[in-house]
């Protein structure tokens, strides 16, 4: 890394950028659905204390499933630290 | 309410003495483990079929694969000869399994012909998926190309787990996509089929062939994304902590927690996407 011309260093530092970018906004949206996925949770175990088993998991599930769109961006940023 | 613990002496110097030993490996480690090289990159190899065309290969997804395969039928083959009416404890804990995704199964299938067959195949999936996910909560053997050719490293990452590559993902999201289509023409008949795709209206035909084509690709980009993910954030985490305490931690939270539920996801999006065609 030493002896790097400037177009390989402005290059490399816009690889690190994006990483940083892809992830930061990418990270927004799960978690707001997260979010609101536990929070209606607890609205429904607090409502029906006794389905709390049930609910836990069909939360998690569906905590799994909103959590790939910020999968994709962790993906895009792998691509850019590592492969391109 | 308050956690007691009950230790007799023999386990305090046990604790005492693993505690010791794990400080004076991650002391050693400190100095040992050196600059962290191949991160997220796999080893692979191309096989010359003519001068332009190469196949590119992963050695690893194969062996783990085959391996996976292998214990999955010599459990079969245990499990079927050991059937009792009064379960074993490895009876049992299959027929838990194999129970809870057949009550999916049973509830999202419509009809009754058909809840066989799609049982047979998630929970084939599940099962596939479900071990080599674990595996990657695991500390095992991983190969990795470095600058200087490859390196083989013990037990400092997980095992490769083949759900780690998007190829095995993405054959099984492709084949998910084929049998749902294959189901919704055995049971709706070709042109009641053929012209579903032409609903509400034929100026929506693209966007329905766009939506049949997008199911695979988020079907696998899912579990790749969490599994190749969560061990590359394993691997720089226990990097920067040298080794210390975090691996066991995120190993037990990546592979065990996340790997079982992705699996589960896996199987029951297939579920309903073989439901939603056949409705």
């Amino acid at each position: 890394m030493e002896n790097m011309d400037l177009a390989h260093a402005i290059v490399q530092a816009a690889k690190f950028l994006g990483a940083g970018i892809a992830m930061g906004f990418g990270a927004i949206g799960p978690a707001i659905g997260e979010g609101h996925i536990g929070a209606y949770a607890m609205d429904a175990i607090a409502r029906q204390p006794e389905m709390s088993g049930s609910i836990v998991t069909r939360m998690l599930l569906a905590m799994a499933v909103t959590e790939s769109t910020g999968l994709y961006s962790l993906l895009i940023a792998f691509i850019l630290l590592f492969i391109v | 309410m308050g956690i007691k613990l009950n230790l007799s002496k023999k386990d305090k110097i046990f604790f005492i003495v693993f505690l010791i030993i794990y400080i004076v490996v991650a002391v050693l480690n400190y100095k040992h483990v050196g600059k962290l090289e191949g991160v997220g990159q796999r080893w692979i190899i191309g096989i010359g079929i003519s001068e332009n065309i190469t196949l590119r290969l992963n050695p690893l997804t194969v062996i783990m694969s085959w391996a996976i395969m292998v214990f999955l039928m010599l459990s079969a083959v245990k499990f079927k000869k050991n059937l009792r009416i009064i379960p074993s404890r490895f009876q049992a804990f299959f027929e838990y399994i194999l129970s809870f995704i057949y009550e999916i199964v049973e509830d999202s299938i419509p009809r009754k012909e058909l809840v066989k067959p799609v049982f047979y195949i998630s929970a084939t999936l599940f099962l596939f998926i479900v071990i080599s996910n674990i595996l990657g909560g695991f500390p095992g053997i991983q190969v990795v190309p470095t600058d200087e050719g490859i390196k083989i490293s013990l037990f400092q990452d997980t095992w490769f787990s083949p759900t780690a590559d998007i190829n095995t993902n993405a054959t099984y999201a492709v084949m998910v996509l084929i049998l749902s289509h294959a189901f919704a023409i055995k049971v709706k008949g070709f042109w009641r089929w053929f012209k579903s795709f032409f609903e509400p209206n034929p100026l929506m035909f693209p966007m329905n062939v766009i939506g049949e084509l997008a199911k695979p690709i988020s079907h696998s980009l899912r579990l790749f994304g969490n599994i190749a993910g969560g061990g590359i954030l394993v691997l720089i985490l226990s990097y920067m902590t040298k080794y210390i305490f975090i691996p066991v931690i995120l190993w037990g939270f990546f592979g065990l927690f996340v790997g079982v539920i992705q699996a589960l996801v896996f199987s029951m999006l297939a579920i309903a996407y073989i439901s939603a065609q056949i409705e």
